[in-house]
């Protein structure tokens, strides 16, 4: 009836917090990586230029300033004893027009030739460029220095961007690196983590399971955790107490109904006795009686059925349970309806191979198999409505031992049910076909006791029912696995069992 | 034979008082509890009926309290609970038997004169009526000296209708009986065992021992009438 044990829930909330958390870790980490990365590259750039200005501006303040004064050839000079032992990965070059008038040696590591490299171009202000030498990138500063004369000679002071390139792609390596490694272990450890506030939730989640299967009695327990679990333990708790009134106010209902019914139910039935015994009444006065006594007879049926059922799911009714062969209960109960099946020419048949043993309490599971056979009994049609060939199984009741559970059985060849009225069946007072079973006699209450019986026994019953061929019954029970000799020694065994239930 | 009757509903206290008396039983009747318990204790009823729900003490303290001072007046309970619970607590509080309304009066009846005759109950290995006869110890029937096979359920639907000749037993009294309170609302299945239990202790006599009394249930008669 309601398949949803804890542990079939494949997306835990612990695994959905986690990964929150690492997705949101892992976009903070990511823009500050890039935040980083951004940075450092300008810092980076920032400095090269700074030093290349730097350069080119020495070189036009303190040597080509003494052009009119010192003339070409010692400015040049002296630019060269500064200049020539220059690191390998900057350049200096000096030119006016299309003529150089010094450049340092070619840079190396990367091997870029100074003569390679474009002679700028006439420009007025000074301004970095970016060039790309033979795939190689180069940043170069250009400074015009307008002489005396109205020369004007470009100062060009340049560096390869290679070293950048390098520490800024080491930089990203080692951020992408450490983002990964940090991510796996905030998982990890976020994941266990989780697991210290979420284990009050886990065992209130299965006490919260299994209150309510027999009786609400029962209130979760109160971790004082002092946050939100604590309020949710007691909110839960209350809306136990609210449903445990409810229930118990129904049931009150339907045992104060059940009473009041029942006083007036014995008056008429006594009077209507006591009429019948009138000597010499017309027939017809008896023929109305007698009707009217059948039906007091089935609405004292009803409530009786109805107090059943209030009870059994309101958990309220005694249940003697014992350890007990279903397999033999079947067969001697549907013996005890084979006449039944006789007298409209159906066959009965009982299928099981070995004993399974169920813990239940006789009587009760003794009327589940009494209105279900006689349910597939009422609902199949006569014998001499098939034809030959379908006669010899009727309907038939099998038992079997199916992993830790008891799988009852029970098949008719009747007229089936609708695909529409399959899933009400097992609600109160529900005929799915209201003429129909009114003839064969039922209240409708027959299957909504057999519902309430299996579920008292932590079972399910199902049904299923093809329109023309006939209709399946099936119920499962917890079995008794370790069945341990029950046929004799029922009263010790039996009685733990019962205790255990109970509990 | 007095029989003492608590029973607050005054249409069911007339009626059962009417039933009783019709088989000349002397009834008291009373509606209040602590009425009925200072009566239990005054005279020595035969048989006490108590009705659960009564007002100012209740029906279960009104036992109680009789059970205190006389331990062998049989009680007999009418109660319109009947959870197994409420069932257990009775019986552990001294009930001798117990009675769920609605019933059928007959069904009364028959359980009134079970307590009355408590003691010296018939145990005899035989029942005979008429030309009918019922060994219990070899299980065997016997109709005009002719021997009947009975399966063992007809076998104890004869036993019970045996055990009260006369007496009228509806479908519900049969099925507790013969059956077993699993069975309860089949009622069709004892029509269908007392056709079959009929035609074998009927079918070729003259004199019908097996009555259908109608709108109530059936009964074994021992004067051969029409």
């Amino acid at each position: 009836m309601s398949p949803n044990p804890l542990h079939t829930y494949r997306l835990s909330l612990r695994t959905r917090a986690t990964s929150w958390y690492v997705g949101l870790l892992a976009l903070a980490l990511v823009a500050c990586n890039i935040g980083v990365y951004v940075g450092v590259r300008t810092y980076l750039k920032l400095s090269l230029q700074r030093a290349l200005s730097g350069t080119a501006q020495t070189i036009a303040d303190d040597f080509l300033a003494k052009l009119p004064v010192k003339g070409e050839p010692w400015v040049l000079g002296e630019v060269r004893e500064s200049y020539s032992d220059s690191p390998s990965d900057h350049y200096v070059r000096l030119s006016m027009a299309d003529r150089v008038l010094f450049q340092t040696a070619d840079m190396r590591d990367p091997a870029i030739r100074v003569a390679d490299m474009a002679l700028p171009k006439l420009a007025e202000t000074p301004a970095f460029h970016r060039m790309d030498v033979r795939s190689h990138a180069v940043m170069t500063y250009v400074l015009p220095f307008h002489a005396a004369d109205g020369r004007v000679i470009e100062v060009e002071a340049g560096t390869s961007l290679f070293a950048m390139e390098q520490t800024l792609g080491s930089l990203s390596k080692i951020l992408s690196v450490a983002t990964v490694l940090t991510l796996i272990a905030a998982a990890f450890g976020g994941y266990w983590l989780m697991k210290m506030p979420l284990r009050p939730l886990v065992v209130l989640a299965e006490k919260a399971e299994n209150i309510g299967r027999k009786e609400l009695g029962e209130r979760l327990p109160v971790i004082p955790t002092g946050d939100e679990l604590e309020r949710l333990t007691h909110s839960l708790n209350r809306m136990i107490e609210r449903l445990e009134d409810s229930l118990a106010h129904n049931y009150r209902f339907s045992a104060d109904a059940s009473h009041e019914l029942r006083t007036p139910l014995t008056i008429m039935r006594g009077e209507m006795e006591e009429m019948l015994q009138i000597e010499n009444l017309p027939a017809q006065a008896v023929e109305n009686l007698v009707s009217t006594l059948e039906e007091v007879e089935r609405m004292s049926r009803i409530v009786n059925s109805l107090m059943t059922i209030t009870r059994l799911d309101a958990g309220g009714e005694r249940m003697d349970l014992q350890t007990l062969d279903l397999a033999a209960l079947a067969r001697s109960t549907m013996e005890h309806l084979r006449l039944l099946a006789e007298e409209k020419e159906l066959s009965l048949t009982f299928v099981s191979e070995e004993p399974v043993y169920i813990c239940a309490d006789p009587l009760r599971m003794k009327q589940v198999l009494v209105n279900l056979i006689d349910n597939a009994i009422k609902y199949t049609p006569g014998g001499d409505f098939f034809d030959a060939a379908m006669q010899g199984n009727d309907i038939s009741v099998s038992v079997r031992a199916v992993g830790d559970e008891a799988h009852l059985e029970i098949t008719d060849r009747g007229a089936g049910i609708s695909e529409e009225a399959l899933p009400f069946v097992f609600d109160r007072f529900y005929r799915a076909d209201y003429a129909r079973s009114r003839v064969a006699g039922g209240a409708g209450l027959g299957l909504a006791i057999v519902k309430s019986i299996v579920a008292a026994h932590d079972g399910s019953v199902s049904i299923t029912s093809a329109a023309g061929r006939g209709t399946t019954v099936s119920v499962q029970l917890p079995r008794v696995v370790s069945a341990m000799a029950p046929t004799t020694q029922d009263g010790a065994s039996g009685d733990r069992q019962s205790r255990l239930h109970i509990v | 034979m007095r029989i003492l009757l608590l029973e607050d509903e005054p249409k069911v206290s007339a009626l059962v008082k009417r039933g009783l008396a019709a088989e000349r039983y002397a009834v008291d009747v009373m509606a209040d509890g602590r009425e009925g318990l200072e009566y239990a204790e005054a005279y020595p009823y035969d048989l006490i009926l108590l009705d659960l729900m009564l007002p100012s003490i209740s029906g279960l303290e009104v036992l109680q309290r009789i059970r205190r001072t006389n331990q062998h007046v049989p009680i007999l309970i009418l109660t319109a609970r009947d959870s197994v619970d409420d069932k257990v607590k009775l019986f552990e509080s001294g009930a001798d038997d117990y009675l769920t309304k609605p019933f059928a009066f007959a069904e009364l009846m028959v359980r009134v004169k079970a307590l009355l005759r408590r003691g010296p109950v018939n145990r005899s290995s035989t029942l005979r009526i008429g030309d009918l006869e019922l060994d219990r110890l070899t299980q065997q029937v016997k109709r005009q000296g002719r021997r009947v096979d009975l399966t063992a359920k007809e076998y104890s639907l004869l036993e019970y209708l045996m055990q009260n000749p006369d007496r009228v037993l509806s479908r519900n009294m049969i099925i507790e009986h013969v059956w077993d309170q699993s069975f309860d609302g089949i009622t069709n299945i004892v029509d269908v065992y007392v056709r079959h239990l009929r035609s074998k202790i009927d079918d070729g006599c003259a004199a019908k021992m097996i009555r259908t009394v109608r709108g109530t249930g059936y009964m074994i008669r021992s004067e051969m009438g029409a």
